[in-house]
């Protein structure tokens, strides 16, 4: 199976590496991305932000901006209080927050005010000049502070307390006796740090009310166009057929283009009133002060097992701080998300996790980064935990693994916290994984380093995830089930156009569903448009983020095509001549049974659809395909970091990394292998490099990228990839997902590698970053201990 | 980010003559190290524009200064607020002021100052080092001009 190297489609186009059609106009520059509209008499917008983690509001003073020349409105709070847009509903309905603050701020960045100008330097001299006079408040900065309810944040709230809600799953007595009666046990208090996508792009909006049409057109960097078009519509009363939502090319989303921010609805709010259009860029430090941050969990974590390493029960609790409204990204009936996956690829017989989350004078959000709803934190738990018991057993951490998998023949397997996995062979993957990096030689080599005083460290993570949100009985944002769509056309000369309701974000979907259609209808994927992200084009979708698209919306576009292939079956069955029943499908055409050489390929049946339809049947090649998918996909991987460590430095270099991803059926392993260095490189960053941090007072320590680093081609380590295939049973074509497999693995073997170099000096566990500076205080502190004793 | 410190100086001019140059806001605003301009807005009252390079964070910032006299004449207490780019700054100062015998007067002072903003994230060290100059630069200023006027 092959395609000729100038693109022509010989065979079939799954599992072939073909190069991404979306990337020369992106390698040309000649992306289109939000900042790149500009629209006749189109007006600009800066916000005004707040200094102050916690203060009341008593004045604002927008004289001395209103004198810049072409300043023509400063927007607060109050204006949108008239227009009832002051508050607006957080992602899952379950909270609101203040869309320009009323009464007082929350966090600090907190949007106060908007300037509107005629260019955007004049917008941005003009907030400068908003003089707003704060009451300062006390802060509270973290969620144990939160919790004391000395200090109430949302005085807007009926129930005055700081705790948001208290979530669990599974059982508990049942864990607690199963710990209490284990023989050896851990438990850890883990932080996952507070952290940031950090998109290149970030966000914007260019809002445009044609009053003379009565619509309103955002062009919006949006990774769920749909699902924000029912919100503004929701919100505003604007009829859904007057708002069209077009997301352009967006440069990185990573979950944070998934909620709906300030800057959007004020700049859609003043281009209705205004009349003309209103263009809104964050700034980068906008982008990392405001908009949603990801993770943030403080995980308390239980294992206990027999001396032998079986493993008995497992229990995470987890304070989450949520900032200063519930916005987290998760959908409606899973407010800690997928956290339950939190047993991983281990059969425990039983499990419970439980969660409570606070308010903080913090930015909002709690954002699905790269990561299917709260998966990552809960990867963490589990694969730390595991090296973690590994070390009280005194057993090789791969031994315990692989002692524990879930066999093969187990699947299809229900967890103790309620998820049926789909499909894996964890021990063919892991055994992959040890053979293809020289496991062994390398505990040799670990050994002798040791002996001479060099810190060396083996990290593993034996993950599963849970992607593809997903089932409707079961996944819905604000009521809306969390389906997938395709529409696929073909044209008479055998080309086609297909949309979904995902959004691209770099993905690669133009090049996939280009691939599916292709395979499934023996065309050539070269001859595909895709077109995605136009709510007035695209059938109704919920979007791209949490590793749904290929899950759902490639279920979609598979089934859409195998609707076109059974009325391209009666058309050949009239060009043939032969009766509907005795055409068969084989070899990428039509033929008939037992006669191969009385044949008609898609692209004959394409013209006749158009030219000589069958009689009975409607002309066109079209279909249109809703999936709602039976169940979430569960890839998988078996990763492997190696390091040393510089006793001196605490600089940490990290070796060899190894990478086997199990995400099913594999479309084009050019782009999976693309997503897992992307995915891998952001697991880098934030194990060792990355966190959004307040200081006590409250003040956003990281707020560019001078602060919150963002990895290049010299600190990035070489990644080395492979891959198993286990098929989903429930998906159309196998196919599990991958995007974000590298990004909730990787953490935990980049920090259970430098523990295992840091365990002969005692050191247990060290929340990330791993910055160099922390390395070396706590190889500081473990020698002077040592010293001591 | 909130910032102390406390410290001992001593100007070689007699109580009175400090007393009388702490008191003067218009003196007083002369002694703040990069000034670009000063208001004197009452007996106790300034404003001062000033030039800031902390970091990243590099402009003009203006400050509302009071001026707190005890009636006892023997401290005073100074209050700055303001700040510029998204900035604020509050810095809450007190001085004991005594008799240092031989001509000398003696500030025995704290200060207490508070950063929000991007003002903030330039870190401890920076800000540390950036306010040591500020506090020392000042009563360079006060101690010469103090002496100047005495002379």
């Amino acid at each position: 199976m092959s395609i000729t190297t100038d693109g022509h489609h010989e065979k079939h186009a799954l599992g072939i590496p073909m190069k991404r059609k979306e990337d020369p106009r992106f390698i040309e520059g000649r992306g289109r991305y939000v900042d790149d509209i500009t629209l006749p008499n189109m007006l600009h917008m800066a916000l005004v932000h707040s200094p102050y983690p916690h203060a009341r509001i008593k004045n604002i003073d927008s004289s001395a901006a209103l004198k810049v020349p072409g300043v023509l409105a400063v927007i607060t709070g109050k204006d949108l209080e008239g227009a009832k847009l002051a508050w607006i509903p957080t992602f899952h309905g379950m909270d609101k927050q203040m869309v320009l603050a009323v009464g007082k701020v929350l966090y600090q960045y907190q949007e106060v005010a908007a300037v509107v100008a005629t260019s955007r330097e004049a917008a941005h001299d003009g907030a400068e000049l908003v003089n707003v006079d704060y009451e300062p408040l006390d802060p509270v900065a973290d969620p144990f502070t939160a919790k004391a309810d000395k200090i109430i944040l949302r005085d807007d709230r009926d129930n005055k307390t700081n705790h948001i809600y208290h979530w669990e799953v599974g059982d508990r007595a049942k864990t607690d006796a199963a710990l209490a009666a284990s023989e050896v046990k851990i438990k850890e208090r883990m932080w996952f740090p507070r952290s940031h996508p950090a998109p290149l792009e970030p966000c914007g909006i260019v809002a445009d009310m044609n009053k003379a049409t009565g619509r309103l057109t955002l062009y919006i960097t949006s990774q769920a166009p749909h699902a924000h078009r029912t919100v503004v519509s929701l919100v505003t009363g604007i009829p859904e057929d007057k708002i069209r939502l077009v997301s352009p090319d967006i440069g990185g989303g990573f979950g944070n283009k998934v909620p709906v921010y300030p800057g959007y609805v004020v700049a859609a709010a003043a281009s209705v009133i205004l009349g003309v259009p209103v263009k809104w860029i964050e700034t980068r430090t906008e982008n990392l002060t405001t908009t949603g941050f990801a993770r943030d969990y403080h995980m308390d974590v239980e294992i206990g097992a027999g001396k032998d390493g079986k493993v008995k029960a497992l229990k995470v609790s987890t304070i989450a701080d949520h900032g200063a409204f519930d916005a987290a990204a998760d959908p409606t009936k899973y407010p800690a998300g997928m956290f339950g996956i939190c047993t991983g690829s281990y059969d425990f017989p039983t499990a419970f996790t439980d969660l409570d989350a606070y308010f903080t004078n913090k930015a909002p959000g709690g954002i699905a980064y790269r990561c299917s709803f709260r998966v990552t934190e809960a990867s963490y738990a589990i694969e730390r935990g595991m090296d973690l018991l590994a070390n009280k057993l005194n057993m090789d951490p791969a031994e315990l693994r692989k002692k524990n998998f879930i066999k093969k023949e187990q699947f299809p397997y229900k967890s103790p916290l309620g998820f049926v996995y789909d499909s894996g062979d964890y021990h063919a993957t892991f055994e992959k994984a040890l053979k293809k990096i020289g496991y062994d030689e390398l505990r040799r080599e670990q050994a002798e380093k040791r002996k001479r005083g060099e810190l060396m460290g083996i990290g593993i993570s034996t993950f599963t995830e849970v992607v593809g949100a997903g089932p409707s009985k079961y996944f819905d944002i604000m009521g809306i089930k969390m389906f997938d769509s395709a529409e696929v056309r073909i044209h008479p000369t055998g080309s086609g156009i297909i949309r979904t309701g995902t959004k691209a974000q770099g993905q690669g979907h133009e090049t996939t569903w280009a691939q599916i259609v292709a395979e499934e209808l023996g065309l050539d994927p070269q001859n595909f448009l895709v077109e995605e992200g136009d709510t007035d084009t695209a059938p109704y979708g919920l979007g791209t983020y949490a590793s749904r698209s290929t899950p759902v919306a490639g279920a979609a576009v598979t089934l859409a095509a195998r609707k076109i292939r059974d009325k391209a079956r009666k058309i050949a069955a009239h060009l043939l001549e032969a009766a509907e029943a005795d055409v068969e499908w084989k070899d990428y055409k039509f033929q008939v049974k037992g006669a191969p050489a009385k044949s008609v390929t898609m692209a004959q049946v394409a013209f006749a659809a158009y030219t000589n339809p069958a009689p009975g049947t409607e002309a066109g090649l079209e279909a249109t395909y809703y999936y709602d998918p039976p169940n979430m996909t569960f890839p998988y991987g078996a990763y492997i970091a190696v390091v040393d460590i510089d006793k001196d430095t605490g600089g940490v270099k990290v070796r060899r990394f190894l990478a086997i991803d199990d995400c099913g059926t594999i479309i084009n392993p050019m782009i999976v292998e693309g997503q897992v260095h992307g995915g891998l490189t952001e697991g880098f960053a934030i194990a060792f490099m990355q966190e959004i941090g307040y200081d006590k007072s409250g003040n956003a320590l990281h707020t560019n990228f001078t602060e919150y680093l963002v990895p290049t081609a010299l600190e990035t380590p070489h990644w080395e990839t492979d891959s198993t295939v286990t098929p989903s049973p429930h998906h159309p074509l196998g196919a599990k997902g991958v995007g974000e497999s590298p990004n909730v693995g990787s953490p935990a073997a980049f920090v259970n590698a430098v523990m295992d170099a840091l365990e002969p000096l005692g050191i247990r566990h060290i929340d990330m970053p791993l910055t160099r500076e922390k390395v070396w205080r706590a190889i500081r502190d473990a020698e002077a201990n040592t010293a001591k004793v | 980010m909130d910032l102390q410190y406390s410290g001992h100086d001593s100007i070689p001019a007699g109580k009175d003559k400090v007393w009388a140059f702490i008191n003067d806001p218009a003196k007083v605003s002369t002694c703040l190290p990069d000034v670009i301009e000063t208001k004197i807005n009452d007996a106790h009252n300034f404003d001062a524009t000033v030039k800031v390079a902390v970091g990243p964070v590099s402009g003009k910032f203006t400050f509302k200064v009071t001026l707190i006299p005890a009636a006892s004449g023997d401290h005073m207490d100074l209050k700055i607020s303001g700040g510029g780019f998204g900035s604020v700054v509050d810095l809450l100062a007190g001085a004991d002021i005594k008799d240092g015998g031989g001509n000398t007067t003696t500030l025995d002072w704290t200060a207490k100052a508070s950063m929000r903003g991007p003002v903030a994230t330039v870190g401890g060290r920076v800000l540390d080092a950036q306010a040591k100059r500020i506090i020392s630069t000042t009563f360079a200023n006060v101690r010469t001009k103090v002496t100047e006027a005495a002379a």
